[in-house]
C-alpha cells in the first residue's frame, strides 16, 4: 500500500544551513496495518508524512501510495489519503457541516453520496449537535472530530495521522485512537506518528524509530524489543535515541 | 487545473471573508459610512468656513477725485465692484486727528523716493495694520499737489498686504480688480474731457470665453478624481483579504489542510485570487458610489450654505462609470495578484502588512503621475503600468476618444502583461515550498551580521546580492546629491566625480561584501581568467551589437523624449570633455573605468548571488534591473537594462568577469568614438563610409544594411557563448570556483 525507498528531504537546499530533514528512509506499510513512526521532535516524522501527503516534495527517493508516486502524480495520491495533523486545522468561520461538505466537494464526490456519507459520519462521531456550529466556537475535541470527518469523508484507503492526539484530553484521545482502530479494521492502511509510547504500544503493528532524518530501527514492537534486548518500548526508544545523539556528537567533533 | 475546485475554493473563501467582521468593515461598512460621515462633517464645518469681511484701511482717500468717485457714502461704488462681493470689503477710514495716520502718511511720502526705505515703510504699515486689526492698507497719494491743495496728474495707490495671511491676500486680490475697473473709468473720463474717444485707447479689447459645454466641464472634473478613487481603493480592497487568505490561513493552520486536499496549488492560487479580486472590485465600486452620492448631496447643500455652484461638479457622466468598471477588472486583477503573492510570502498577518505597505508606496507614484497637470497620454506614458491606464481612463471620461483610443492597444498590452506576470508570480508563490513553509525566525541586525560572519558561504546568497543592488542605489543617491551640488567646471572635475561615484558607490561596496560575506571573494566577483577566443568574442560581440543598442536607444529617446535641460547639460558636459588631454583619457575615464567597476558589482557579486535562484534568466534580468536603476535618467536605465542583459548572458555562459569587462569597455568606447567621429575620419577610412552615414555631416549613424548584418553577427556570437559554455574554465586549474549547480553551491 505504501512503499518508501531512500526518501530524502533537504530544506532550503540553496543555503549552507540547508537542513537535511530526511536522510534516505525506507519502509513499507500494508493494508489493515497501523505503521507507527516514532521519534523525538525534529526527527523527521512530520516531514516524512508531509511528503506522503504531497504537501512537500521529496529531494530524493521514491514514495508510492496505493500505486501512485508522490512526485509524479500528487493529485492522485491526495485522493488516496486522509491527512490529519496538528498543522491541519479547520476553518474557524465555517460550520462543521460546511467544512466536511467543502472537502467532499474538493474530492468531487457525487452530491447524493456525499450527503449520505456526511449523515453517517456525523451520526457515527456524534456530531449532529454541532452540525451548524461555527468551528471557532468548538472545543478542541470537537474540532478534532470534525478534522477526522473531513479527512475520511471520501473513504480513502490510506490514512495519515501525525500526532493526532497531541493536546487532546484523555477522553478525546481515546476516542481518536478508537477511530483509528476502527479504520484499520476496515482494511485501511494507517500511518501513525507519535511520541506517546502507550499509544504506539496499543495501536501499531509495525514501528520505525527515527532520529535526525534516519530510521534507527524498524519492525514489530516485539521484534525490536527482542533484537535490542530491552524490557519495553520506552527503554528501547531511549537507548536508540541516546546512541544516535552520541554518535552524532562524535561525528561533529571529528569533522 | 480543475475549475470545479477553483469555484469551490472561491465560494468558500468569499463566504469566509463575508463572515469576517474586520474584512467586512474595511470592504463594505467603512466606505458606506466614511463618505456620508465626512460629508456631514464638511457641512458642519461649512458654517465656520464662511467668508468673513476683510478690513481695508484707506489712507489719503480724501484726495481722490469726486468724479468718477471710487467711494460713495463711505462704501465702494457698486459700479466698480462688479462681480466681487462688496459687502465683504469693510472700509476703514482714517479719522480726523489720527496722529499716527498722519505720521505714517508723511513718512511714506518722504521715504518713497529714498532708496532702501521700502522695508522701513513696510514695517511701519505692518505694525499699524496689526494694532488696528486691518487686513489691507491702501495708501493713496496725489502725484502732484497744486497750490490750492488739489491733486494734479492723478494718484499713486499703494496696497500693503500680508502674503502670510490668506484673508489679507484675498482682500488685496478683490480690491485690485475693483481698482482696475475704476481706473479704466477715470481714464475714459479724462479722454472725454480732452475730446478724445476712449476707443482710441481701447482699440483692442480682450475677452476670454470658455467654450466647454457644461457636461464636458463636469466630465473634466470627474476624470481627475474617479480613476484615482477607483484605483487606490482597488488596491486597498485587495490588501486585507489577501493577507487573511494567505498569511492569516498560515497563522490559523488551515493552509496545510487545504494543501493536502485534492485541490492543486494552481486551483488554490486562482480560487484565492478570484476572491481577492472580487473584494477589490466591490470595495472600489462601493467607495465610488458612496463618494459620488455623498459628493453630490454635500455639493448641493454647500451651494446653499456657501454659495458654491454644484453645477461645477454635477453628476458624473454615465459613460464614465462604464469605462471605470471596464478598467476595474484588469487593475483589480493586477493589484490582487501582487497583494496575494506578497501576502503568500508572509508567515503572519502582521508580517503581511509589512510587505503590503511598500506595495502601496510603490503604487502611489504611478497613481500620482496622471494627476500632474502636464501629464498626458502618449506612447511613452501609455507604456507605464497603472499611469497609462489612468490617463486612458481620463481621456475616455472626458470624451476624447479620437485622442486616446490609439493608445488603447499599448495600454491594454502593458496592463495585461503586468496582470499575467503578477498572476504567474502568485502561482509560483503557491508552488514554492520555501515560500509556503518558511520557518519562523526572529530577525535582528546583530544576529544577521553574526550569522553572515560565522556561516559565510563560498558564493554570495540571493539576499546579499539584493542587498548590494539596493545599497548601490542608496549610496549613489547620496553621493550624487553631494557631488552634484557643484557643477563640474573642468575636465578634471569630470574625472574626479566619475571616479568618486564609481569607486565609492559601486566597486568598494562590492569588494567589501565579497570579502566579508563570502569565503571566496574572487569567485564571488567572478574574477577568473577566460580563454583568448572568449575575450575576442566578447569584444566582437560588443562591436557587432552596438548598432542594435544604438537603434534601441533612439527608440527609447523617441518614446520618452529627454527633458530640454538634460540636452543642455549634455552639451555642457561635452564641452568639458573636449578639454581632456586626449582621446585616450576620455576612453579611460568614460568607457573603461565604468566597465571595470560596474562589472565587479553587477555581473560579479550581484549576478553570482542571484544565480542561487536556480533560474539563470531570472538572475540575469534581476541583475540588469539593478544595473538599469543605477543610472539616473529613465532613458538611460532602459538602455542599460538591455546592455546589462547581454552582459549577464556572457557572464553566466563564460563564468568569468573578463569578457564582460571587455564587452562593456568596447561598447562604451564605440559610443564615445561614434559621438566624436567627423567627416574627415569617415572619408579617410575604407570601411566607415559603408558602415556610417550622416544626414547633416555631423552626427553619424549606422547604415541600415551594415547595422542589420552586424546585429545578426552579434546574435550569432551570443549563440556561440551558449554553445561553448564555460569556455574559460579550462584555462586555470587554480581558478577560484567553477559555476556550481545550486545544490552544490551550498557545499562548495
Amino acid at each position: 500500500m505504501i512503499h518508501v525507498r531512500n526518501l530524502t528531504k533537504r530544506y532550503n537546499e540553496l543555503s549552507s544551513d540547508g537542513f537535511l530533514a530526511l536522510a534516505g528512509i525506507s519502509f513499507d506499510a500494508m493494508p489493515g496495518q497501523i505503521y507507527g513512526l516514532l521519534g523525538p521532535n525534529g526527527a523527521g516524522k512530520t516531514t516524512a508524512l508531509r511528503i506522503l501527503s504531497t504537501v512537500l516534495k521529496p529531494t530524493g527517493g521514491t514514495a508510492i501510495v496505493n500505486g501512485f508516486e508522490v512526485s509524479k502524480t500528487p493529485e492522485q495520491v491526495r485522493r488516496q489519503i486522509g491527512f490529519v495533523s496538528t498543522n491541519t486545522a479547520i476553518y474557524d468561520r465555517m460550520t462543521a457541516w460546511e467544512m466536511v461538505q467543502f472537502f467532499g466537494g474538493l474530492y468531487q464526490m457525487d452530491p447524493e453520496i456525499l450527503q449520505i456519507r456526511m449523515e453517517n459520519l456525523f451520526s457515527k462521531f456524534q456530531m449532529n449537535d454541532i452540525r451548524n456550529m461555527l468551528c471557532s466556537k468548538m472545543s478542541t475535541g470537537m474540532k478534532q472530530k470534525v478534522s477526522i470527518a473531513r479527512a475520511i469523508i471520501h473513504d480513502p484507503p490510506v490514512l495519515i495521522f501525525d500526532e493526532a492526539t497531541s493536546g487532546l484530553d484523555i477522553l478525546v484521545a481515546r476516542e481518536v485512537l478508537g477511530t483509528v482502530e476502527q479504520l484499520t479494521d476496515q482494511g485501511k492502511c494507517v500511518i501513525f506518528s507519535s511520541h506517546i509510547m502507550s499509544e504506539v504500544r496499543r495501536l501499531c503493528d509495525r514501528i520505525a524509530i527515527m532520529n535526525h532524518g534516519k530510521i534507527l530501527a524498524e519492525g514489530t514492537i516485539d521484534e525490536l524489543i527482542n533484537a535490542f534486548e530491552e524490557p519495553d518500548i520506552e527503554e528501547l526508544f531511549y537507548r536508540l535515541i541516546s546512541d544516535s545523539e552520541q554518535s552524532l556528537q562524535i561525528q561533529q567533533s571529528t569533522s | 487545473m480543475s475549475w470545479a475546485n477553483v469555484k469551490l475554493i472561491f465560494m468558500r473563501e468569499t463566504r469566509d471573508q463575508l463572515r469576517d467582521r474586520r474584512t467586512l468593515f474595511t470592504i463594505a461598512i467603512m466606505p458606506l459610512l466614511l463618505y456620508p460621515l465626512m460629508g456631514m462633517a464638511m457641512l458642519q464645518m461649512a458654517q465656520f468656513t464662511r467668508e468673513h469681511p476683510t478690513r481695508i484701511w484707506l489712507i489719503g482717500a480724501d484726495s481722490l477725485p469726486e468724479s468718477p468717485a471710487l467711494i460713495v457714502d463711505r462704501q465702494l461704488d457698486p459700479k466698480w465692484v462688479g462681480k466681487e462681493r462688496g459687502d465683504l470689503l469693510e472700509l476703514v477710514f482714517s479719522k480726523e486727528g489720527d496722529r499716527k495716520f498722519h505720521e505714517l502718511l508723511d513718512t511714506f511720502r518722504e521715504k518713497q523716493s529714498v532708496e532702501g526705505s521700502a522695508d522701513l515703510v513696510n514695517q511701519l504699515v505692518d505694525r499699524q495694520m496689526k494694532s488696528r486689526g486691518i487686513d489691507l492698507a491702501v495708501v493713496i497719494t496725489p502725484k502732484q499737489i497744486s497750490t490750492d491743495g488739489k491733486a494734479i496728474d492723478g494718484h499713486s495707490i499703494n496696497m500693503f498686504h500680508n502674503s502670510a495671511n490668506d484673508k489679507s491676500k484675498i482682500a488685496a486680490d478683490r480690491l485690485y480688480r475693483i481698482l482696475n475697473n475704476w481706473k479704466a473709468a477715470v481714464g475714459d473720463q479724462r479722454l472725454k474731457e480732452r475730446n478724445i474717444s476712449p476707443s482710441v485707447v481701447h482699440s483692442i479689447s480682450i475677452r476670454a470665453a470658455d467654450v466647454a459645454a457644461k457636461s464636458k466641464k463636469q466630465a473634466a472634473t470627474w476624470s481627475k478624481i474617479l480613476p484615482f478613487i477607483v484605483i487606490i481603493w482597488s488596491l486597498t480592497g485587495a490588501f486585507y483579504p489577501a493577507i487573511d487568505l494567505c498569511a492569516g490561513e498560515k497563522e490559523r493552520g488551515t493552509f496545510e489542510t487545504l494543501l493536502s486536499s485534492p485541490a492543486g496549488r494552481n486551483d488554490i492560487a486562482i480560487g484565492k485570487l478570484l476572491t481577492v479580486m472580487s473584494f477589490s472590485m466591490v470595495t472600489s465600486l462601493l467607495n465610488l458610489l458612496s463618494m459620488a452620492f455623498t459628493g453630490l448631496f454635500v455639493m448641493s447643500r454647500l451651494g446653499g450654505v456657501m454659495g458654491v455652484s454644484s453645477a461645477a461638479i454635477g453628476a458624473p457622466p454615465a459613460s464614465a462609470l462604464l469605462w471605470l468598471m471596464l478598467a476595474l477588472i484588469p487593475i483589480s486583477a493586477l493589484f490582487s495578484a501582487v497583494a496575494l503573492a506578497a501576502a503568500a510570502f508572509a508567515r503572519s498577518s502582521k508580517e503581511g502588512q509589512y510587505y503590503l505597505i511598500p506595495l502601496m508606496m510603490i503604487s502611489m507614484p504611478l497613481m500620482m503621475v496622471p494627476m500632474l497637470p502636464a501629464s498626458q497620454l502618449d506612447f511613452g506614458t501609455s507604456l507605464i503600468p497603472v499611469s497609462g491606464l489612468m490617463l486612458l481612463l481620463r481621456g475616455l471620461i472626458e470624451g476624447q476618444y479620437r485622442e486616446v483610443l490609439p493608445y488603447l492597444a499599448p495600454v491594454s498590452m502593458v496592463t495585461l502583461t503586468c496582470c499575467y506576470l503578477a498572476i504567474r508570480w502568485v502561482v509560483y508563490q503557491f508552488n514554492s515550498e520555501s515560500v509556503l513553509f518558511r520557518a519562523s525566525e526572529k530577525f535582528g541586525v546583530g544576529t544577521w551580521v553574526q550569522h553572515v560572519m560565522r556561516e559565510r558561504e563560498s558564493l554570495p546568497t540571493v539576499g546579499s546580492a539584493c542587498l548590494l543592488g539596493l545599497l548601490i542605489l542608496v549610496l549613489q543617491f547620496f553621493i550624487r546629491l553631494a557631488v552634484q551640488s557643484q557643477l563640474p567646471t573642468t575636465w578634471f572635475d569630470i574625472v574626479k566625480i566619475t571616479l568618486i561615484v564609481l569607486i565609492s558607490t559601486t566597486a568598494v561596496p562590492a569588494i567589501l561584501m565579497a570579502m566579508i560575506t563570502t569565503r571566496n571573494p574572487l569567485g564571488s566577483l567572478r574574477l577568473r581568467l577566460c580563454s583568448v577566443p572568449t575575450g575576442c568574442a566578447a569584444v566582437l560581440a560588443a562591436i557587432c551589437l552596438h548598432p542594435m543598442v544604438t537603434w534601441f536607444t533612439a527608440l527609447v529617446m523617441y518614446i520618452y523624449p529627454p527633458a530640454s535641460d538634460l540636452g543642455h547639460m549634455g552639451a555642457y558636459m561635452n564641452n568639458l570633455i573636449d578639454q581632456a588631454p586626449g582621446l585616450w583619457a576620455i576612453i579611460l575615464v568614460i568607457a573603461v573605468s565604468p566597465a571595470i567597476f560596474e562589472e565587479l558589482a553587477y555581473r560579479g557579486f550581484v549576478l553570482s548571488g542571484l544565480e542561487g535562484m536556480r533560474n539563470k534568466w531570472q538572475a540575469i534580468l534581476l541583475t540588469s534591473l539593478f544595473f538599469g536603476l543605477a543610472h539616473a535618467a529613465i532613458q538611460q536605465s532602459i538602455v542599460t537594462f538591455l546592455v546589462g542583459a547581454i552582459l549577464g548572458v556572457i557572464a553566466v555562459e563564460t563564468k568569468s568577469l573578463i569578457p564582460c569587462m571587455l564587452y562593456h569597455a568596447t561598447h562604451n568606447s564605440i559610443t564615445v568614438l561614434l559621438s566624436r567621429v567627423d567627416t574627415s575620419v569617415v572619408e579617410g577610412s575604407p570601411v566607415l563610409p559603408w558602415l556610417l552615414y550622416s544626414s547633416d555631416g555631423t552626427a553619424y549613424q549606422y547604415s541600415t544594411l551594415a547595422g542589420v548584418i552586424m546585429t545578426i553577427a552579434g546574435v550569432a556570437l551570443l549563440a556561440w557563448f551558449f554553445r561553448n559554455p564555460a569556455v574559460g574554465s579550462d584555462q586555470t586549474s587554480d581558478s577560484p570556483i567553477p559555476n556550481l549547480q545550486p545544490a552544490a553551491r551550498a557545499r562548495a
